[in-house]
């Protein structure tokens, strides 16, 4: 991202569409952990701290769930890329009864995709493009901002665990993606249902933009009855 | 059910076909005017507006038809049941719009497997309204239209059979239902040129039950909000530094060492100089024979001799206030990697893997041969209360040895992949060791040395060159070689690196702790002596805590300084 960043340096700061991908898929990453640490889908003990976004996250060191996450990671890193993309969905379904009790997604909004369509193009005959015919992106935002926006989201998370009823019992996840009809779909995917949660309580957290992205943050859990 | 849906299981689902014919219909009547009827009709209220506009339009029979079945809808029909009719109107029309043959099937079918409670709900009474129009209008249109109303006819002979029941399970929705058929409804829009895919591999089951009430109760040693609150602030600058030319980069040798008395002596090649931590000043101490080079330096106990070790195998004793040199021993045959001191005993691990025992005051000096190890002994340090003594080797063993009876050690452990020349006794809890392999092995372990057992391990990720414990915190600091050259400092027993300091441009060979417990020196391939505060105390802890130190070395120095 560092090399993204330089050569954007030259013309203007702003992360481009390739970084800023990778930092939504990266931020997923952290997501993940920080919901399985939170929700103890696996105890506390498997959990590492690392320095984050300017917090301590918490992030599996049991090779068998790092090596699950990664999997689920190399693929979401091609989809954003290719801007595939509408939702990632985290769903913990609880081992015993097989009911969906919470879910958690989070909505990626790709900005002006035409346009960053459009500036590749600009990047094979640069010389032919006219700047104006370029609209202008949203204001931009510094890595700093954005940062402290996800930052917001992962303190919003881990206070989720006061108001998110208690997890009885064992549980599971299983991660869902929204994606084009079109995207390529690797052996280990496959069509899903939303696993939405019935008569679900929903509680809309944080969103953070990039220049090309914007994600927002729900959680939807199941009332206690 | 990803690809057809011929192979759907959901009866339901085909109802969308008829209201897609009607929807036929209109697309044809609309025109260019498509995209807004699509963004009204996705607004709540839409199906009171579409009426009217067709009437403004003033269109033809199918169209009319369609109207009244809404209309008589709307008027029969229940505040709460509309919405979800129109809804379910909605999908089939974007489905219409991005593709206009009948493999649309494929598009929409899982989708509504998402929210195929909501269409059958939904769409229920309405399909019985309008089943019949598609007669009606399929014959006034295109070709592709008129075989999607086929379709849907088709779809409708099953869908008869179901209809009878679907009112019967309608019921009113909660408002509840409606909030969320409301949000699926908004996610449906999006989502008719989209999958929902899962990631189909179990996720790891959990290696034991988790009760989060404990979790949430439990002291968070080793995560975050806690090790943040206890968490002391490490210098990760050097306090000094010095140039250490010429030091020999072999893992193998151990040619660093602080003494009680303030001192730190170092072997570069074939030199051992002082260099007085107190006054700042450098002596040599000495210089070998051109034939070999200084491969271990160890100050004795009380900080007047130093003892060195050679590649030929001889070890020296000197007197550093003199600056003489006491005596010679003999008897290793290869070069002499490291040595310790327990009180007026040496012990030397040489190449060949043999340790010897030297008792210094006597002529006979050799007192015991320690025989386990089978490649070069490269780590070996005595327990404080010279009960029990450690070795490492390059056979990748670790050997523990009961003072009192030294033919074989009390303890052998294989569980190091690679060299092992990082060994340190907890100043707090004699019997526990820690051990750190080479760069195949990256682990520390710790061992209770009573029972032999392992009780914990790190895998640092580089390769272990150095461990010194804290005599003050609960705390460990390893330096380490590739690929890090870095120093870390470790929490005991929660195992957590509180700091990784990147020390040095090469691998640390050697480290040692200033007799105070604070300083900790460092010597790297890259020929610098570095000098860090790691385990600074705090103002006002120093009295106690040089008192708790438990080595009697510890006990009789005040604070220390450098200059």
């Amino acid at each position: 991202m560092s090399v993204e960043r330089e050569k954007d340096k030259s013309k203007v700061h702003k992360l481009s569409l390739k970084g800023s991908s990778k930092l939504v898929a990266e931020f997923f990453q952290y997501s993940i952990n920080t919901i399985l640490f939170q929700r103890g889908v696996y105890p506390a003990e498997d959990f590492t701290a690392v320095k984050k976004y300017g917090l301590t996250m918490l992030v599996s060191s049991d090779d068998q769930v790092k090596a699950y996450i990664k999997k689920i990671m190399s693929q979401l890193d091609k989809w954003m890329i290719g801007g595939k993309i509408s939702k990632l969905v985290v769903v913990i379904t609880s081992k015993d009864t097989g009911e969906h009790v919470e879910r958690w997604q989070f909505d990626v909004q790709i900005f002006n995709k035409s346009s960053s369509k459009k500036s590749s193009k600009k990047t094979v005959d640069k010389e032919n493009a006219t700047p104006s015919d370029s609209p202008e992106p949203p204001p931009e935002k510094t890595e700093a901002e954005i940062q402290s926006e996800i930052q917001s989201i992962f303190r919003q998370i881990t206070a989720s665990v006061t108001f998110l009823p208690q997890l009885d019992g064992d549980c599971t996840f299983n991660v869902l993606v929204y994606a084009d009809a079109d995207s390529e779909v690797p052996m280990e995917w496959g069509d899903s249902d939303a696993k939405e949660i019935k008569n679900g309580e929903k509680v809309q957290l944080r969103s953070f933009s990039t220049s090309n992205h914007k994600v927002d943050t729900l959680v939807s859990y199941r009332l206690a009855d | 059910m990803s690809n057809s849906h011929n192979s759907s299981p959901f009866t339901p689902e085909r109802k969308t076909l008829d209201g897609e014919t009607n929807r036929v219909a209109s697309k044809s009547v609309y025109g260019g005017n498509l995209s807004a009827h699509f963004s009204k009709s996705a607004s709540r209220t839409s199906h009171r507006d579409s009426p009217k506009s067709n009437i403004a339009k003033g269109v033809q029979t199918p169209r009319r038809a369609l109207e009244l079945g809404v209309s008589d809808f709307t008027l029969t029909g229940t505040g709460c049941k509309t919405p979800g009719s129109s809804r379910s109107r909605k999908g089939p029309l974007r489905q219409k719009s991005t593709k206009t043959t009948l493999s649309y099937g494929d598009r929409f079918i899982p989708n509504r497997g998402a929210s195929s409670a909501i269409a059958t709900v939904g769409s229920g009474k309405l399909d019985l309204g309008e089943k019949q129009r598609p007669k009606t209008s399929n014959g006034e249109h295109s070709s592709v239209l008129a075989s999607a109303a086929d379709e849907a006819l088709a779809a409708l002979g099953s869908l008869s059979l179901n209809d009878e029941e679907e009112p019967l399970t309608y019921s009113r929705p909660s408002p509840n239902t409606v909030a969320y058929q409301d949000s699926l409804a908004s996610a449906c829009g999006v989502s008719l040129n989209q999958r929902i895919l899962a990631f189909k591999p179990a996720p790891p089951e959990s290696s034991k039950p988790v009760d989060l009430r404990s979790q949430y109760n439990r002291p968070l040693k080793n995560a975050n909000a806690s090790s943040a609150q206890f968490r002391r602030r490490v210098a990760t600058a050097p306090e000094r530094v010095l140039d250490a030319p010429g030091l020999v980069d072999d893992y193998y040798l151990n040619l660093l060492d602080w003494s009680s008395g303030n001192q730190v002596a170092i072997g570069l090649e074939r030199n051992v100089y002082v260099w007085s931590a107190e006054s700042g000043t450098v002596s040599s101490l000495l210089e070998t024979s051109p034939d070999t080079y200084v491969s271990s330096v160890k100050w004795s106990g009380d900080g007047a001799y130093v003892s060195v070790g050679l590649g030929t195998g001889e070890v020296q004793i000197w007197d550093v206030e003199e600056g003489t040199k006491l005596r010679s021993m003999h008897g290793h045959d290869t070069r002499v990697g490291v040595m310790g001191w327990n009180k007026h005993t040496l012990s030397t691990g040489a190449r060949s893997g043999l340790v010897f025992n030297h008792d210094v005051r006597i002529a006979q000096h050799k007192t015991a041969e320690l025989v386990s190890h089978t490649s070069e002994v490269c780590g070996l340090e005595w327990r404080a209360d010279g009960a029990q003594l450690a070795t490492g080797g390059n056979d990748n063993l670790v050997s523990i040895w009961d003072a009192r009876s030294l033919a074989v050690p009390k303890f052998t452990k294989t569980n190091h992949k690679a060299a092992v020349k990082a060994l340190s006794w907890c100043p707090w809890q004699p019997n526990v060791l820690a051990t750190g392999g080479g760069s195949y092995d990256r682990h520390i372990h710790f061992w209770n040395t009573t029972t032999g057992a392992r009780v914990n391990s790190i895998d640092t990720g580089s390769q272990v060159t150095s461990l010194r414990w804290s005599p003050h915190y609960r705390e460990i600091v390893s330096t380490s070689g590739f690929p890090d050259n870095s120093i870390s400092i470790w929490s005991y027993p929660t195992l957590v690196r509180n700091v990784e300091i990147p020390a040095h441009e090469t691998r640390v060979l050697h480290s040692c702790l200033s007799p105070d417990g604070q300083m900790l020196a460092t010597a790297a391939a890259d020929e610098s002596l570095k000098f860090w505060k790691v385990f600074e105390k705090k103002a006002g802890s120093a009295s106690s805590a040089s008192a708790a130190g438990t080595s009697g070395k510890a006990d009789m120095v005040k604070q220390m300084t450098i200059r």
